[in-house]
């Protein structure tokens, strides 16, 4: 196939129409799942899931392995019947479609490139499925190369491609069929460390020139926090909160949520009064701190709080204050212009983390406080899982 | 190479004197009618008192071999339909058993490769007894059914190899892209178990062409196959033709071997 350069940048079909030259991404389209269960034999896999997926954005679904994200996804590409719960584009119900006519486009973890074809043959293949015709298909499979930037590959096997190369080619492969969804499965897990930010800065670019809504099955919270509009956080099937990445961090709705994405300290304790709107909470490491929480705790119940470790600071073992607790010093990591304070409190193990000012401290007797402007978030002790 | 611990010597020598007596076991006889082929002399004898072509200008003779070459003919169109049928159906099974882990699945494998243990003449003697139950004359397509029964375990074991290695998420990216299962087997899954496929019919073929025991039931007067009448030949005369025959396949059969490797790895393919 001869496949002359071609210089625009714009997408695909759309660079000969009007709307194409304005910067604005196309309306996407949007997605839902209702209720969606599915079992393997006795297991269930994924366990009531109701999801919405706004038009032109990435939803991540983060979680720990085998909590269900890549069922869930097989399910809306079409490859697993639900047995219970619907999936609805555009709130047209397509669970009756098989996989190639629900205008979901994948790239699977491994990419999943047909070995024996060029990348340009990988990338026509779903629009000679569509029985496309052939000047349009040489066009768009142009086209969508160049939107990954492989336009020089075109001839190469997937063979002779490196593991970012190919998972370009997978996505051009991809949303050559100008699907209204895009699935992603773990995309960058088979990459180096170093390569994942270039590629994931491109595939989000990518994704908003297409306007196209996706959904991003990820295990890595630094992936979902810096690729995704909105996360869900999975765990055993259910998903336990869905919000924009810096809400889950600073509100997370479950000890779970809490401890998965970002890191956190666990301190028990007892509600010893009500102040006001706040809660004066008695910890058991030996400190009467004062929180405010959007939860309602009756006096006298047990709580569990989970501290981001920049919540935290330390203090000279000297200070006492009824805020602070004493603790030992074990080791502080500086990292660049921040220090890491490896701490214990009894059988409690802390991690704090704070601004650099010269020397790290020496290991020894501390305090630790917990710092008035933060909002750790508080549960009751029965959700401690 | 690393070498050996004084312990595994005596093992090592064992293997080196059974591979030199396989070997010996295998090539001699070849060997011999190879040479056998060539002699001066008017019947099969060993060692051969003199060395001339002869027999194999009287083996290609039109008119004095005709009945050699119909045979021959008929072996090749057996061998040629027996590969393509059974390399369909063992493509068909390997699929099946390589996308499914049920027991069935299992099940089905060893029911498709237990011609490899049952004896041929059992299965010969079998196959002529149900066609008649079933008052069927001997004919050319079962011939043809009762050679594919033999030689589709030699192609489901390679299709199966080449099958067991495709990745499941190919199918699925192809179904996902619009292609209908059809293009799915004709773009991705047949390209990609092409060696199995040109093993499986190579091996196919090779079975059917010295398929003894089953030609022996199954085979008429129409359907003279050739081994059947290179024996009847040695029986009436001892003719040295049914040795240059011999030589001629013993060396088409190297040909061919010598071009599928090329073409597929085929020995590789054999011993994973
Ligand atoms: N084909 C299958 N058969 C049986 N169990 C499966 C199958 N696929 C996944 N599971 C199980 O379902 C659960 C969810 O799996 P999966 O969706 O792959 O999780 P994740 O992608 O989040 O790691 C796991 O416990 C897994 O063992
Ligand atoms: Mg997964």
């Amino acid at each position: 196939m001869a496949r002359p350069l071609q210089n625009s940048a714009h997408m695909l079909d759309r660079t000969d129409t009007p709307a194409a030259l304005a910067p604005a991404a196309p309306a996407g389209h949007r997605l839902d799942m209702d209720g969606i269960r599915v079992r393997y034999g006795q297991a269930t896999a994924v366990d009531g899931v109701t999801l919405s997926v706004e038009p032109g954005e990435i939803l991540a679904l983060l979680g720990p392995s085998g909590c269900g994200k890549t069922t869930l996804l097989r399910t809306v590409a079409g490859f697993i019947r639900p047995e219970a719960g619907r999936v609805l584009v555009d709130g047209a119900p397509i669970g009756h479609l098989p996989p190639g006519k629900r205008g979901v486009g994948i790239v699977f973890q491994s990419y999943a490139l047909f070995p024996h074809m060029s990348a340009a043959e990988n990338v026509a293949y779903g629009l000679e499925a569509r029985g496309r015709p052939k000047a349009e298909v040489i066009r768009r499979v142009e086209a969508a190369l160049a939107a990954v930037r492989m336009e020089g590959f075109a001839a190469r096997r997937p063979r002779a491609l490196s593991g970012g190369q190919q998972q370009r080619v997978a996505l051009a492969r991809a949303l050559a069929i100008e699907p209204a969804i895009l699935l992603l499965d773990e995309p960058f897990a088979a990459l180096d460390r170093a390569l994942r930010l270039d590629l994931q800065l491109e595939i989000k670019r990518i994704q908003r020139r297409f306007g196209v809504t996706a959904v991003l099955v990820t295990h890595d919270q630094d992936e979902a926090m810096s690729m995704a509009d909105r996360m869900a956080v999975m765990r055993g099937g259910r998903v336990e909160q869905v919000d924009a990445p810096a809400t889950v961090y600073d509100s997370p709705a479950t000890p779970f949520v809490a401890g998965f994405v970002g890191t956190s300290n666990r301190l028990h304790g007892r509600v010893e009064a009500r102040e006001g709107a706040d809660y004066r909470v008695r910890l058991d490491v030996g400190a009467s701190v004062i929180l405010a929480s959007p939860r309602g705790f009756a006096v006298g119940e047990r709580v569990l709080l989970c501290a981001r470790p920049e919540h935290l600071a330390l203090r000279d073992a000297t200070a006492e204050t009824p805020e602070s607790w004493p603790a030992r010093l074990r080791i502080s990591l500086p990292l660049g212009p921040a220090l890491v304070h490896d701490v214990e409190a009894g059988a409690t193990e802390l991690k704090l983390h704070e601004a650099r000012h010269g020397q790290p401290p020496a290991p020894g007797p501390v305090r630790v406080a917990l710092l008035p402007t933060a909002r750790p978030a508080l549960f009751p002790a029965g959700d401690d899982a | 190479m690393h070498r050996l611990a004084p312990a595994d010597r005596p093992l090592a020598l064992l293997i080196l004197a059974l591979a030199v007596i396989a070997l010996l076991v295998l090539v001699g006889p070849v060997l011999i009618v190879l040479l056998t082929s060539f002699t001066t002399s008017q019947a099969l004898r060993f060692p051969p008192p003199g060395l001339t072509l002869r027999w194999y200008a009287e083996l290609f003779d039109p008119v004095r071999s005709a009945q050699i070459h119909k045979a021959a003919g008929n072996s090749l169109l057996v061998a040629f339909c027996t590969a393509v049928l059974s390399t369909a159906m063992a493509t068909g099974a390997a699929l099946a058993i390589a996308r499914s882990r049920a027991g069935w699945a299992r099940l089905a494998e060893g029911a498709f490769l237990a011609p490899l243990v049952l004896p041929g003449i059992a299965f010969g003697l079998a196959a002529l007894m149900f066609f008649s139950w079933l008052r069927q004359p001997p004919s050319f397509a079962l011939l043809v059914m009762g050679h594919a029964m033999i030689a589709a375990p030699f192609a489901l074991r390679t299709v199966g190899a080449s099958a067991a290695g495709l990745d499941p998420a190919l199918l699925e990216s192809s179904a996902s892209l619009g292609a209908s299962p059809w293009r799915t087997f004709r773009r991705v899954v047949l390209p990609l178990i092409m060696p199995g496929v040109a093993s499986g019919g190579f091996l196919a073929f090779i079975s059917s062409l010295d398929n003894v025991p089953v030609s022996l039931f199954l085979s008429s007067a129409e359907t003279d196959m050739l081994p059947i009448r290179l024996w009847g030949m040695m029986e009436t005369s001892l003719d040295v033709r049914v040795a240059a025959a011999s030589g001629v396949l013993v060396a088409v059969a190297f040909l061919l071997l010598l071009l599928m490797d090329r073409a597929v790895g085929l020995v590789r393919r054999m011993a994973g």
